[in-house]
C-alpha cells in the first residue's frame, strides 16, 4: 500500500473519532500501525488473539471510547464467537478494519490465502454485520466517517474491508 | 469454601468499582448479592476478562473487578497473555475454580480437575501477582484487599462445586438493559456522555 493511502486511513479514523484500536498485526495494511503509534489521538492495544481484540474493544466502547479492531480478515473467523455473543448480543458498536487477504482484488493473493478470502463476505453476512468494500482511496475519509456513524446508529459492529489498491 | 461465601465477602465492599461477571452461576449469585449499577452481568463464557481489560484501559482511574470461572478462562487462554503484557494496574481478576462445568443439567470436570493449574498458566503468561487461595481465611487475606489496592491481581479461588445458584431467582434484566444501566452509571459517575449512545 502506498504510504499516502496509509496516512489517509489513519487521518480518516482520527477524523471519525476513533480513539481506541485493538489489533493483531497482518501484512496488507500494516503501515497504519506505525502511524497510529506516533499519533496521540489513538490508544493502540496489541492482543494475542482477535477474540481479545473484540472483547477488549467492547469494554472500551462501554467506557466511552470510539473503538476499532484492526485485523486480517481471517480474524473474523477466529473472533466470530465474541462478535456474536459479546458485541452483537450486548449491541455495542465496534469498527472492524479488515484487510481482505485472499479476496478477488487482493493483489498479493495466493493459494495460501484464497479460500479464507472468499469466505469472508458470506461469514459477515451470516453474522449480520454490515460492511463496505473499499478497493481504492476515493472519498476514503467520508467512507470511514459513514461507517462509524452507521455502527453507532445500529449499536452493532460494522466492517470496512480493504482490498485492491490497499493490498499492493 | 464455596463461591457464594466468597462473593458474600466481596459484595458489601463494592463502592464505585466496575464489576464484570462471567457465565451462569456466579452471574446469578453476584446479581443476587450485589445490586450495584456498575455491575455488568455478561453471562457469556470467555468474554468477561476481555471486556474487563477494555474497561480498565479506558478508565484507568476506576478499579475494575472481573469475576471469572475456570471453564471460561480455559476457553480464552490467549487473554492471559494479552492481559499480562497490557498489565492494567486497576484490574483484579477472581477466577472461581470449581474444576467443573456446572450447568443446569451437567457436572463434568474441567481441565483444572486434571493436570492444569490456572495460577501457573497466569504466571507463565507473565502475570506476576497470581495466587491461589484454598480457604476463606486466605481469601480474606489475598482476595478481599484486591477490590481496592493498586496493581493487577489474579486470584484463583479453589471452590467446591455448589448448586446454590439454582435456588436463587435469576437476574430479571436482559443483557441490553444491563448494558444501558451500566453505561448510564458510567456517564453519571464519569461526568461525560458516551458517544455511541448519542442523541435520538
Amino acid at each position: 500500500m502506498e504510504a499516502e493511502l496509509a496516512k489517509r486511513i489513519v487521518d480518516g479514523l482520527r477524523e471519525a473519532g476513533v480513539n481506541f484500536v485493538t489489533y493483531l498485526p497482518e501484512s496488507r495494511l500494516s503501515q497504519i500501525l506505525a502511524l497510529m503509534r506516533e499519533d496521540n489521538s489513538f490508544r493502540l492495544v496489541p492482543v494475542a488473539s482477535e477474540t481479545d481484540a473484540v472483547s477488549i474493544a467492547v469494554g472500551a466502547t462501554l467506557a466511552g471510547k470510539q473503538s476499532a479492531c484492526y485485523m486480517e480478515c481471517t480474524g473474523v473467523y477466529v473472533s466470530c464467537y465474541h462478535l456474536l455473543v459479546v458485541a452483537e448480543h450486548l449491541r455495542v458498536p465496534v469498527l472492524l478494519i479488515l484487510s481482505h487477504l485472499g479476496g478477488f482484488d487482493d493483489q498479493r493473493n495466493s493459494f495460501h490465502y484464497a479460500l479464507a478470502g472468499v469466505k469472508l463476505i458470506p461469514h459477515l453476512e451470516a453474522l449480520g454485520i454490515e460492511y463496505k468494500v473499499l478497493d481504492n482511496g476515493e472519498n476514503l475519509g467520508a467512507k470511514i466517517k459513514n461507517a462509524v456513524r452507521t455502527m453507532n446508529a445500529l449499536r452493532l459492529p460494522v466492517a470496512l474491508i480493504f482490498t485492491g489498491e490497499f493490498t499492493v | 469454601m464455596i463461591r457464594y461465601e466468597c462473593l458474600e465477602l466481596l459484595a458489601p465492599r463494592i463502592t464505585d468499582q466496575l464489576v464484570v461477571t462471567s457465565q451462569s452461576g456466579q452471574r446469578i449469585e453476584w446479581g443476587h448479592l450485589c445490586k450495584h449499577e456498575g455491575n455488568l452481568l455478561l453471562g457469556e463464557m470467555a468474554a468477561a476478562l476481555g471486556v474487563g481489560i477494555g474497561l480498565a484501559l479506558a478508565l484507568p482511574q476506576r478499579r475494575v473487578i472481573v469475576l471469572e470461572s475456570d471453564g471460561s478462562v480455559l476457553l480464552s487462554l490467549s487473554t492471559l497473555a494479552t492481559l499480562a503484557n497490557l498489565d492494567p494496574p486497576n484490574l483484579a481478576v477472581f477466577v472461581f475454580d470449581n474444576e467443573t462445568y456446572s450447568g443446569t443439567r451437567i457436572s463434568e470436570p474441567t481441565a483444572t480437575a486434571g493436570k492444569t493449574d490456572l495460577e501457573a498458566l497466569a504466571r507463565g503468561a507473565g502475570i506476576a501477582r497470581a495466587v491461589t487461595v484454598q480457604d476463606l481465611g486466605s481469601f480474606k487475606k489475598e482476595g478481599v484487599p484486591a477490590l481496592a489496592e493498586k496493581g493487577l491481581r489474579f486470584i484463583v479461588c479453589k471452590v467446591k462445586e455448589s448448586l446454590a445458584h439454582r435456588e436463587i431467582p435469576r437476574p430479571d434484566i436482559d443483557l441490553v438493559e444491563n448494558k444501558y444501566r451500566f453505561v448510564r452509571y458510567l456517564e453519571q459517575t464519569e461526568g461525560r456522555p458516551n458517544p455511541f449512545i448519542g442523541r435520538g
